[in-house]
């Protein structure tokens, strides 16, 4: 019986949507190898992630909630590893968030177990898990199969379509995440918000990005309301951001973000391979570039070659009368 | 200050990867190879704390003999006063769990305040090794840096979220790893690197090191070419407005993603 465990990520209370993701994923495998999902949360409310990992196909919710309400390496890193010890899974999935890159790593290494990064599939094969990634810029995938139980994967946000099953709330369990025992030494002193408000580019359903056809960063506005008209994350590209015209921050690519929306709109990106790093694993691709030689239309799904100046505004008139 | 950097030595972003079909292995044959573009944060950082307040920056790296050349432009001329190469064939193909083991090894020999990692190399693109040689070696880590300021005995270190930062403080010896938008990089002199050359070189197997070879913990079982994308279609109209009119009904009635 191979049991799976889904790390249920929580910032103030929010829970991140991977984790529902990830256990409509893992409901599905569980179902086909004979085990158990089981959600983990650390701090938050366990009756609320309960409700909903129960929605999504958890059967069980593992909560610790001892000095774990905002995350650090040391006490987080721990009480996995002790849940891990404890109820002993044979796969925890963990989204690959800011959070997430650092505990999966920071778990393994206490547990001594495999550890695998931003993965975008997952199957149970001839026996063993095989684990899809993307590796040189996405110019490429590597299948890789773990050769410890547990082993710990990361999930890149929307590789998996969170589905509702309708599923009761899952039975929750708490259990002892071993924090008589840690002292941590690096303390987050204050966390500070740029941009209150702002859709995350990492989990974004849509991106809008901006390249160096923006011209100027007094033009970037062009992005951004195209963006808030969809409910998207505004990106850019690496010469906008190399350009000093917006904050790294939304750099989408390999020197930037990695993100994989279910809609992705390119405007005036001209497409280098840095950049297509970041975003080839968008579902839908969207390129608006004066260049029709622009590489950005190998890789989009629809294309407009037109001047985005008049494009955009145009366009973000016909998505608001769309959307009401 | 003792300071070390660990570095990788990684295929060019422009590196074309030749797959038609699934491969049990990769063809590396004719790669250019660079420093990895994060791991330069990390030296530059070390090279400001140097000349801020004195020290000494060991720059650390697996990898074959063809390193050499990385770890003396970008490291030695650049402020690096000496590099540890660790090359030993039983490495070729080592997982991230080995790879950290080896490193962790080899810096415990070297008593270092600060060791800086770029987050993740650009080839595996894992963005492990960092925070597994800190739990490694029992020292308190914090990844994705991209403001630094150190104080006596500690540091405080600016670390990437989404849509913010945290503000962190971190006793010393700590590991760190560094973001884009820590610093800017410089590029090495002509002179410089002529100099670099009489820098020392250590070349070390995982013996020396006291060490077995480590097993991985991982297993690659192929190699396979991304999936093809459809061809574009492109969207018009008889102006700008019409075209863009008619892309918003196309994604919204045919594609269905707005």
């Amino acid at each position: 019986m191979a049991n799976i465990a889904v790390f249920i990520e929580q910032r103030d209370g929010a829970f991140k949507k991977v984790a529902w993701q990830m256990i409509s994923q893992a409901r599905k495998l569980a179902d086909a190898s004979g085990g158990e999902v089981w959600g983990v949360l650390l701090g938050g409310d366990p009756a609320a992630a309960a409700a909903l990992a129960g929605k999504h196909g958890a059967h069980r919710l593992f909560a610790a909630g001892d000095q774990l309400e905002r995350y650090d390496s040391e006490r987080y890193g721990t009480a996995l590893a002790a849940f891990c010890r404890t109820q002993k899974p044979d796969l925890v999935l963990i989204g690959a968030t800011a959070l997430g890159r650092d505990l999966g790593p920071t778990a393994a290494a206490k547990l001594g177990c495999a550890c695998i990064s931003d993965a975008i599939a997952l199957k149970f094969e001839g026996g063993a898990w095989e684990v899809r990634r993307p590796i040189y810029a996405g110019k490429c995938f590597v299948d890789v199969v773990p050769k410890t139980a547990p082993a710990i994967v990361g999930i890149r946000p929307n590789a998996f379509v969170a589905q509702d099953g309708g599923g009761a709330a899952a039975a929750v369990t708490a259990f002892d995440a071993g924090q008589a025992q840690v002292t941590p030494r690096a303390i987050v002193r204050e966390i500070v918000g740029s941009d209150g408000g702002r859709v995350e580019l990492t989990e974004a359903d849509i991106v809008v990005s901006g390249g160096r056809g923006i011209k100027g960063p007094e033009n970037y506005v062009l992005i951004e309301e195209l963006a808030a008209a969809l409910n998207a994350a505004a990106g850019a590209s690496r010469a906008v951001v190399d350009a000093g015209w917006v904050d790294y921050s939304h750099q989408v690519g390999q020197t930037g973000k990695t993100v994989g929306p279910n809609l992705y709109i390119a405007c005036g990106i001209s497409g280098a391979i840095q950049h297509l790093a970041g975003m080839s694993s968008s579902k839908c691709i969207v390129a608006i570039n004066k260049d029709p030689a622009a590489p950005i239309f190998k890789v989009a799904d629809f294309g407009v070659v037109g001047d985005l100046f008049e494009v955009l505004p145009a366009l973000t008139k016909a998505v608001k009368e769309i959307r009401g | 200050m003792k300071i070390a950097v660990c570095v990788k030595q990684v295929p060019d972003s422009e590196t074309r990867i030749n797959l038609a079909a699934p491969a049990a292995k990769l063809d590396q044959t004719g790669f250019t190879r660079v420093l990895n573009p994060y791991d330069a944060y990390a030296v530059e950082e070390a090279v400001r704390i140097k000349e801020a307040r004195g020290g000494e920056i060991t720059a650390i790296t697996v990898g074959p003999e063809t390193v050499k050349e990385t770890l003396k432009k970008d490291c030695l001329a650049v402020g690096c006063d000496k590099a540890i190469i660790i090359n030993d064939p039983a490495l070729a193909g080592a997982d991230e769990a080995a790879i950290a083991e080896v490193l962790a090894a080899a810096l415990k020999q070297g008593g270092y305040d600060l060791i800086l990692f770029g987050i993740k190399a650009i080839d595996d693109d894992s963005g492990q090794i960092g925070i597994l040689v800190a739990e490694k070696l029992g020292l308190p880590h914090v990844a994705t840096i991209t403001k630094l300021e150190l104080g006596e005995g500690t540091l405080t270190a600016h670390r990437e979220i989404e849509g913010g930062k945290e503000i962190v403080d971190c006793p010393l010896p700590a590991v760190l790893t560094c973001q884009k938008g820590l610093n800017e990089p410089r590029l090495p002199s002509l002179p410089n690197i002529m100099k670099a050359g009489m820098k020392p070189m250590q070349v070390v197997t995982c013996a020396d090191l006291g060490l077995t070879p480590p097993a991985s913990l991982v297993e690659i079982r192929q190699y396979s070419p991304p999936p093809a994308r459809g061809t574009c279609r492109l969207v018009t109209g008889d102006d700008a407005a019409a075209a863009a009119r008619e892309l918003a009904r196309v994604l919204n009635e045919e594609a269905k993603v707005i």
